[in-house]
């Protein structure tokens, strides 16, 4: 049986005795039948109640417990003092109001605490109340007692999206779920692949080809993907020139002067505006445009080569109808990633303002460690209205910007431990503090805590549904402990040579091919 | 001794009065009341006595003690009771009792309860006689002490009780009672603690009781101050005292003793058996000191009986919570008279306010 025992603001605390079977996360229905109405409140925190004499139990036990003895206690009273000592109180947060039947969110007034009901609202009930899985849909996983989550598509269509968690907990794993549910809707992905883990996507764990194999392409800066100066443009070059070269202003009006005059002579190509730098009679211009240009064409980004040119547009037609993108940037030098991601997002903005697509989903894995810091308002502003709706996925929620936070449809909370980081979510995000800093820290591997408008702002702990992609996501570790797991049926070590003791080379390795580079430096798109 | 050999022993009509008084509850109201667990300890409020003595008279010399080591088994006695709550008729009690010896240098315990009474003005009567005939074999009909009392009546029941079951299954032992061999009530007859005692010496048993609430003084000061520290362990003999103030009043059983058996700021009363000699009652406490622990002045054996007869809160909660389901009781909340009348100038009950001292018991 449960009762109200406090209500104080949003904060319900509920006594439950003989305790129920209440966790963390769960949702109860406080129904108080002479209003007819509901009110929803989610279990933030469970402890025993503060029986008074209890402390007496415990030392009364303790000072005991080391001797012998029998209780000859006729009435069998022992079951009931053992329910009241577990006599449990569970914190609540209230959510939300249910007036006959519908939700609201008028949480003005106060059920009564003698004679309302409360009930365990079973996870089914929350979902059809709280209506998130309207079709179009993507299931997402199950709740904790396995009922079937599924969220609307359009909580995550236009919206601003953030995932993170400490490492290992499944934070990729939600984010290539995302992808490749939007994939199969038709929706547009790209992907800045920081570790070079998405790009297996198209494939099973045993290696074959999944049905969305082709529609997702993988490029490598560089490598598979080089653009001309012309398609490039001017704007994207001083853009990356300054921002990210640091090349000065006077510099970058030099270097637009030679452009001009390159697209006058309709010679514009990488060669003459190496040999038009080379000829800036002033020495301090000339070495510091020639710095940046040298290192624009290290890059490899940029080729006078039109047989191996491409561009964004070749590709997006080739996802147009629902696709991905994935941008490696693995192995790619800080500057270069910069400058790729750069480019990318220029050359989106373009399309985007042209009607060339109709919007996109990016997702930025690490995005601090590519993202110039003008660029984080930039995505939840003028980006977003363009059709650019980012995914932040990262396992230091303080490299995100905290009005990032703050303007964010959708959290995707996984485990955290370290008080900082729980610290840095919970001042900024749409749910009170307790919420975040109780729950999130007991979050198993592969749970996440969702916030936001996916979940109609009703805050669910989900496991993440498994993906049978090879998801590359796994830490590369050198030796694996050798159990059941890792042997092959007949219990033999599943590679030849040296196995020292107990320890094997890793299976999850990725393929020797997959990471030669020489394999792909010249190929085109890999799919 | 085993336990099993003192859990032979229940208190049957205990259980089958008991349950016979709340059969006529069923169907009642229940108006649980936030106890007061400080109530439990004024029981035995008779043992008191104020004694004053003239130093001048020269009977107050400290009679020095020495360990005895010879593995006397040691047993204490000690119950408790509570009250639930009232009903629609009357009200509801809860007794419990525990034996606790030390034997071996290993301490047991066998503890009987609780027992749940419903007592009203219809039926105090006739339970107190059915008791009484029970335990004491007492025919006569006497009157019930008011309601409020019973429950404290029926302690006393159980544990004279509990105290003639140790006298008879004991032999050679140390016998620790709680309270005093003193009787002036009709709540524990002359005859019965006689016939404890009796039954305790024939078995080779001698027993001690300890009694903590004695306000002792001589000319104004307290023995707790008259025996100094450097003295202990050792007995202050005060019986001629008692018996001079108090002797043509009160028959007492034991011959008092003030008694510091370590030093502490605690100082006790101790009777001792009056008919075995007086040598023998001071090597008895000096078998006590050798063969059980004593903190704070006071013999484990019996610490440990008094600590598993209480009832703590959450116990009374759960007794409160049987009745009321087993007797199908509609609870129902009474407030406090002292709070509505004196708000916070309401005394001890009034300054709970939030369940951190009293309890709902409601649970």
């Amino acid at each position: 049986m449960m009762q109200i025992y406090k209500i104080d603001g949003n904060n319900v605390e509920v006594v439950s005795c003989p305790p129920e079977d209440v966790r963390k996360g769960d949702y109860l229905m406080i129904e108080d039948a002479s209003t007819d109405k509901g009110l929803i409140v989610q279990v933030v925190n469970t402890g025993y109640a503060n029986v008074p004499g209890i402390l007496e139990d415990i030392l009364r036990e303790s000072s005991t417990r080391r001797i012998e003895g029998k209780d000859l206690d006729v009435l069998s009273m022992k079951p009931f003092v053992d329910m009241i000592k577990d006599a449990k109180v569970f914190n609540c947060k209230i959510r939300r109001t249910l007036v006959k039947g519908k939700l609201s969110y008028d949480i003005s007034w106060t059920p009564s605490r003698s004679t309302s009901r409360i009930v365990k609202l079973p996870d089914e009930e929350l979902l059809r109340i709280a209506a998130i899985d309207r079709n179009p849909s993507i299931t997402f996983g199950t709740s904790k007692s396995g009922a079937e989550v599924s969220i609307n598509l359009s909580s995550i269509d236009g919206k601003l999206n953030i995932i993170t968690g400490k490492k290992g907990t499944g934070k990729s794993h939600l984010s290539k779920l995302l992808i490749l549910s939007l994939i199969s809707h038709g929706g547009v992905c790209i992907v800045f692949d920081i570790n070079g883990e998405y790009t297996n996507l198209g494939y099973t764990e045993s290696n074959d080809k999944t049905p969305l194999h082709n529609k997702i392409l993988i490029l490598y800066p560089g490598r598979n993907f080089k653009v001309t100066l012309q398609y490039a443009g001017l704007g994207v070059l001083l853009n990356i020139a300054s921002s990210v070269l640091d090349l000065p202003a006077t510099s970058a009006w030099e270097v637009r002067r030679i452009w001009n005059t390159l697209v006058e002579n309709g010679s514009l190509s990488l060669k003459r505006l190496g040999e038009a730098i080379d000829r800036i009679p002033n020495n301090y211009v000339r070495d510091a445009v020639l710095r940046r240009y040298e290192s624009l064409v290290s890059t490899g980004l940029f080729t006078d080569n039109v047989s191996e040119a491409t561009t964004l547009e070749d590709y997006i037609v080739k996802v147009k109808n629902g696709g991905a993108l994935v941008i490696n940037l693995r192995e790619l030098p800080p500057s270069f990633r910069q400058i790729v991601v750069e480019f990318m997002l220029s050359k989106l903005c373009s399309l985007l303002d042209q009607w060339v697509m109709q919007a996109i989903f990016l997702f930025a894995e690490e995005a601090h460690l590519y993202l110039r810091e003008t660029y984080w308002e930039d995505i939840i502003t003028r980006m977003r209205h363009l059709g650019i709706f980012t995914t932040f996925i990262t396992n230091q929620p303080d490299s995100i910007n905290e009005s990032i936070y703050r303007q964010a449809d959708n959290i995707f909370l996984f485990n955290f431990t370290n008080e900082n980081d729980l610290a840095t979510v919970s001042k900024a995000t749409m749910v009170d503090v307790e919420t975040i800093n109780v729950i999130a820290k007991e979050l198993p591997p592969q749970h996440c805590l969702v916030l936001g408008k996916a979940v109609n702002d009703f805050p669910l702990i989900i496991k993440v549904k498994p993906l049978h992609v090879k998801t590359m996501g796994q830490t590369r570790l050198f030796f694996t402990r050798l159990n059941s797991e890792n042997k092959d049926p007949d219990g033999q070590c599943y590679n030849e040579g040296y196995c020292p003791n107990n320890f094997v080379p890793n299976k999850n390795l990725p393929p020797i091919e997959d990471r030669e580079w020489d394999k792909v430096k010249h190929s085109q798109v890999s799919v | 001794m085993e336990v099993a050999d003192l859990s032979q022993l229940i208190p049957r009509d205990f259980v089958r009065l008991g349950c016979g008084s709340l059969e006529g509850i069923v169907a009642s109201s229940f108006r649980p009341r936030l106890v007061d667990l400080l109530e439990q300890d004024f029981k035995g409020l008779d043992d008191e006595l104020e004694l004053n003595a003239n130093p001048e008279d020269g009977v107050l010399e400290p009679i020095r003690l020495r360990q005895l080591e010879d593995e006397t088994p040691v047993f204490g006695v000690d119950t408790s009771n509570i009250e639930l709550g009232d009903t629609t008729e009357g009200t509801l009690c809860a007794i419990r009792g525990t034996i606790v010896w030390r034997e071996n240098g290993v301490y047991q315990y066998v503890r009987h309860g609780p027992f749940i009474f419903h007592i009203t003005e219809a039926n105090k009567q006739a339970l107190y006689n059915a008791l009484r005939q029970v335990y004491f074999s007492e025919d006569e009909t006497v009157g019930a002490p008011i309601l409020e009392r019973m429950s404290e009546r029926i302690r006393s029941i159980l544990e004279r009780w509990l105290q003639r079951q140790v006298c008879q299954s004991c032999d050679g032992s140390l016998l620790l009672f709680d309270g005093s061999l003193t009787t002036r009530t009709v709540n524990s007859p002359i005859s019965v603690l006689g016939e404890i005692l009796w039954t305790a010496r024939a078995r080779h048993n001698i027993v001690l009781a300890f009694s903590k609430k004695t306000a002792l003084s001589v000319s104004g000061h307290r023995v707790a101050d008259l025996i100094d520290n450097k003295y202990s362990p050792c007995l202050l003999n005060i019986d001629d005292v008692a018996l001079s103030q108090y002797g043509s009043r009160l028959h007492f059983f034991g011959r008092i003793y003030a008694v510091k058996l370590v030093p502490s700021c605690f100082t006790f009363r101790l009777d001792i058996d009056r008919k075995i000699p007086e040598e023998e009652g001071i090597q008895a406490v000096q078998r006590l000191l050798g063969n059980d622990l004593i903190v704070e002045n006071y013999p484990e054996t019996l610490r440990l009986a008094h600590v598993l007869s209480r009832f703590s809160a959450s116990e009374v909660i759960a007794m409160q919570r049987y009745v009321a389901e087993n007797y199908s009781l509609k609870v129902v909340c009474r407030p406090s008279v002292r709070q509505v009348l004196f708000g916070p100038y309401g005394g001890f009950s009034s300054m709970r306010t939030d369940g951190a001292d009293g309890y709902d018991a409601n649970l």
